[in-house]
């Protein structure tokens, strides 16, 4: 509980008017993408919305004197439960942090608050002729700062990878209000630490990011976007590896299974043959439509050699358009497939794509669960998504068996848990066998250094033993 | 009467296709204003998913959160999984004010009012005069029109902008012998009688000396969005008894339209009036429709600009978005505004409840009919139109507001 002076202080530093603390906004902060079921535990005392880099800094004092937890959260669309605040306190809106600082065209960089969302900034970006590559599935509604706490990835990673390749730099509020500044426009910059790739997918956990440097490049001045259909998902994958092996670096190269586009076909009314079991978005870009339409070409004929049942190069924007559609409306149109979905984002080297596709299904056989599957074939990135009913207590009972399966064998081939929603809290459990004991001791031990009082974002990314179970 | 149905049930059904993802946040004209999460679609479904979760108690606060909702479908348009968080509120407004004992004394006055067709025809004579003895002034903001047609005015009485699934163009079709028959929307009985009588006209023009004439009841919509569901349920049966003879009922209020084309949907779990209501949701058509189906086209075509608010019953709500428009470039030079489907922020009663939000969207509204350098902003439905005249006398002459029978 926080008491009514420290309240009436917090009121003071970012208005009453940002400070809400009524039963229905905190319920309204207690959520977040995934499917953590709702608690009474996991409501904030208060949500507080700053303004500026001073009022967070002001808020953190006042947070650190007193012990109490603070959340900070964009537009709550995170999928592993990471802005949810389990240990109750402060959850710490930074939307209204959502302007563009600094537009630096001749270095190519922009500074931004957290709070502006990632397709802003890409529409801002590129009406000035330069791009900000990455694009989350959630670009339309995620904040840059949620993007930088995730190490957010997103399509166009196969060529032009993740969020951390793009930031050159941060300002940080630190747990106990201090403000430092990380990396700057140098291309070129080794005093210190990294402390910027620190911060960088840390969850929330190390400090508030309260301004983001962004680096920009040159914005391709032709794309387009092609679907494949393939027989089976063997040789989709195939392609792509194909493709990549031979110098054809698509911008995206995106894969679903027949489940997931099957979703997707049942909101837009689309009919697809039902021959057809693996789907492949394509974008291409370069520097001229000769460019694109070699590309094309060399494409479809890789296609062909792996019995593509389609080829497709859109004739017009709008064509494209339709196309990422369906691959933008896909983890939604899963999702409301079944009552709860466990969607994971487990990450492999990209040769074992196919192999991880296979144990996936004989897990789906063997725990009787739908498991739809796609994600990023460019870069061994997969979203499996297990559908359920936790109301139902055969379900329940054994779903968490059928991830923790599915984590393991992206363990065996040499993956990963999560390539780009983060841990949170839903991928907790399976952090030490992913990181070893020694790996989450360097985590705690950085931890300690940054945050001794355990108030930022507390509860997440590994187990813990904190105070109250949260 | 028809049992019951557990309204709590069937909000769960709808909210719990949330995906919780934010798409809603981005288009949502209340989050626009007042960016917290209660204000979005998925802050409300998720309070409705919360309250059956046992995480959020049914108090009135919580009510007021499920009617900060202009009902305009926008999120519904823009959703991946197109949960109708419209359909989910309109059940959770029912469930709570059952629950919290009762329809609050402003929406009750105005259900009553406009249960009784001889009360609706006593207001519209008794709002004239009340104008024209300058008595309105004294009446609280917003319940009595300031003036009949070109001026300022708000209009409470129009019933919510509201409504369901996205109902189809109607499958009815005209033929030499259909009897057709005019629908009078509360709204426009009382509000804008003069518009009511060119719909009426342009009625006959199509169809000669064929117009039944039947006096009907309210379409019920605003009963069925304030927890007075019973009074609809009753309210639609009327209706379905006095057009029973009737191949094609046309009304010129879109949210009529919109509510009545729904009406099947709330008697599908009823034996007795599941296909009467079928068969009476079918013959509905929106004016537009039937006037395009009908061939018709204006007399004169002049020279001034007209641009069109899409009302999001019309737009949204029925999927009549060419139809208005093809029409209206019959008429003058149409130029079509930016954000033409912004909902205007009328929505019923909302401009009564949260005046200060519903004029920051009226605001922008007026902004780009400005923009647009029309002459007349032409809509389809009364609390529209109230509100398009209230932007008019705000923009100090710029434009006149009418409804599309009144230019057409």
């Amino acid at each position: 509980m926080i008491s009514e002076i420290i309240k009436q202080q917090l009121s003071a530093i970012v208005g009453p008017d940002n400070l809400l603390d009524s039963e229905i906004d905190r319920f309204g902060y207690s959520y977040d993408s995934s499917f953590v079921p709702f608690s009474e535990q996991n409501k904030p005392d208060l949500i507080v919305r700053p303004a500026d880099t001073a009022q967070v800094s002001a808020v953190m004092k006042l947070a650190c004197e007193h012990g109490i937890p603070v959340t900070a959260r964009g537009t709550a669309s995170g999928r592993t439960g990471g802005s949810i605040p389990i240990c109750g306190g402060i959850a710490l809106s930074l939307v209204r942090m959502d302007k563009i600082i600094e537009f630096d065209e001749r270095n190519m960089m922009v500074t931004v608050g957290p709070g502006i969302r990632t397709m802003d900034l890409y529409n801002y970006c590129a009406e000035k002729g330069l791009f900000y590559p990455p694009d989350p599935a959630s670009w339309k509604y995620s904040t840059i700062g949620g993007n930088i706490a995730e190490n957010a990835g997103g399509m166009r990673a196969v060529k032009y990878g993740v969020t951390s390749n793009y930031v050159m730099g941060l300002e940080v509020v630190l747990a106990d209000g201090s403000v430092i500044r990380t990396g700057g426009k140098a291309i070129k910059n080794v005093t210190g630490y990294n402390l910027t790739q620190l911060f960088v997918g840390s969850e929330g956990t190390l400090g508030i990011v309260t301004e983001i440097l962004l680096k920009l490049i040159p914005m391709p001045k032709a794309r387009n976007t092609m679907q494949l259909m393939f027989p089976d998902m063997e040789k989709a994958c195939s392609t792509v590896h194909a493709m990549l092996q031979a110098g054809i670096v698509p911008a995206a190269a995106e894969i679903m299974d027949q489940t997931s586009f099957q979703a997707v076909a049942r909101h837009r009314k689309l009919d697809i043959d039902p021959a057809i079991e693996a789907c492949i978005i394509l974008e291409i870009d370069g520097d001229s439509e000769g460019e694109l339409q070699s590309q094309s070409a060399r494409i479809t004929e890789t296609a062909q050699r792996f019995n593509a049942l389609e080829v497709r190069t859109a004739a017009s924007q709008a064509e494209s358009e339709d196309i990422w559609a369906i691959r933008r409306g896909l983890s939604s149109a899963v999702g409301g497939m079944a009552p709860n979905r466990f969607g994971e984002d487990i990450s492999v080297p990209r040769d074992a794509f196919p192999e991880m596709v296979r144990r996936i299904r004989t897990i789906s056989e063997k725990y009787g669960f739908t498991i739809a599957v796609y994600g990023h074939a460019g870069d061994g990135n997969l979203h499996p998504s297990l559908l359920c009913d936790m109301a139902n207590p055969e379900h329940a009972a054994k779903v968490h068996h059928a991830i923790e399966e599915i984590f393991d064998a992206a363990l065996a081939v040499g993956g990963t848990l999560s390539g780009e929603h983060g841990i949170g809290i839903t991928k907790r459990p399976y952090t030490e066998k992913a990181l070893g004991i020694a790996g989450i001791n360097t985590h705690k031990a950085i931890k300690q250094a940054l945050d001794p009082k355990g108030i930022l974002n507390p509860g997440k990314i590994w187990e813990q033993d904190v105070k109250g179970g949260c | 009467m028809t049992e019951k149905p557990d309204l709590l049930k069937q909000a769960v059904k709808i909210a719990s296709e949330c995906d919780r993802c934010g798409n809603c946040t981005t288009v949502c004209p209340l989050f626009a204003e007042k960016d917290i999460e209660s204000s979005s679609a998925r802050g409300k479904n998720n309070l409705a998913l919360g309250l059956a979760a046992g995480v959020v108690k049914p108090t009135q606060q919580l009510l007021n959160a499920a009617n900060f909702c202009l009902l305009c479908r926008t999120c519904v348009e823009n959703c991946p999984t197109k949960v109708e968080t419209d359909e989910a509120m309109i059940a959770l407004r029912q469930h709570l004010t059952d629950q919290l004992g009762g329809v609050t004394l402003k929406y009750k006055g105005l259900g009553l009012l406009m249960k009784s067709s001889a009360l609706v025809k006593l207001s519209s004579i008794a709002m004239a005069v009340m104008r024209g003895t300058g008595i309105n002034r004294l009446v609280p903001r917003g319940l009595v029109p300031d003036e009949y047609t070109r001026r300022r005015f708000l209009a409470s009485f129009a019933g919510p902008a509201a409504l369901g699934a996205p109902a189809s163009p109607s499958p009815a079709s005209i033929a030499a012998d259909s009897r057709i028959a005019y629908f009078n929307g509360c709204g426009m009985q009382m509000m804008f009688p003069d518009a009511a009588a060119s719909s009426r006209k342009l009625i006959e023009k199509t169809a000669p000396g064929k117009l039944q004439r039947i006096s009907n009841k309210c379409c019920g919509l605003v009963h069925l969005a304030h927890g007075m569901r019973s009074d609809f349920i009753e309210l639609t049966k009327d209706n379905m008894r006095l057009y029973e003879n009737t191949d094609i009922i046309v009304t010129d209020c879109a949210s009529c339209s919109s509510m009545l084309k729904h009406t099947a949907r709330y008697f599908a779990d009823d034996p007795q009036w599941k296909d009467k209501a079928i068969a009476f949701s079918s013959k509905i058509m929106d004016i537009t429709e039937y006037l395009v189906k009908a061939g018709y086209k204006s007399e004169r075509k002049s020279d001034v600009r007209l641009t069109f608010h899409e009302p999001c019953h019309l737009g949204r709500g029925q999927g009549l978005r060419k139809e208005p428009r093809e029409l209206l470039k019959t008429a003058g030079e149409y130029v079509e505004m930016k954000g033409a489907d912004a909902c205007c922020g009328g929505s019923g009663s909302f401009h009564l409840d949260y005046p200060e939000i519903s004029d920051r969207l009226l605001d922008k509204k007026r902004d780009n009919i400005e923009k647009s350098g029309a002459a007349i902003v032409v809509t389809e439905c009364p609390a529209c139109l109230a509100q398009m005249q209230k932007a008019a006398s705000e923009s100090k002459g710029r434009f006149v507001a009418m409804h599309i029978s009144q230019v057409l």
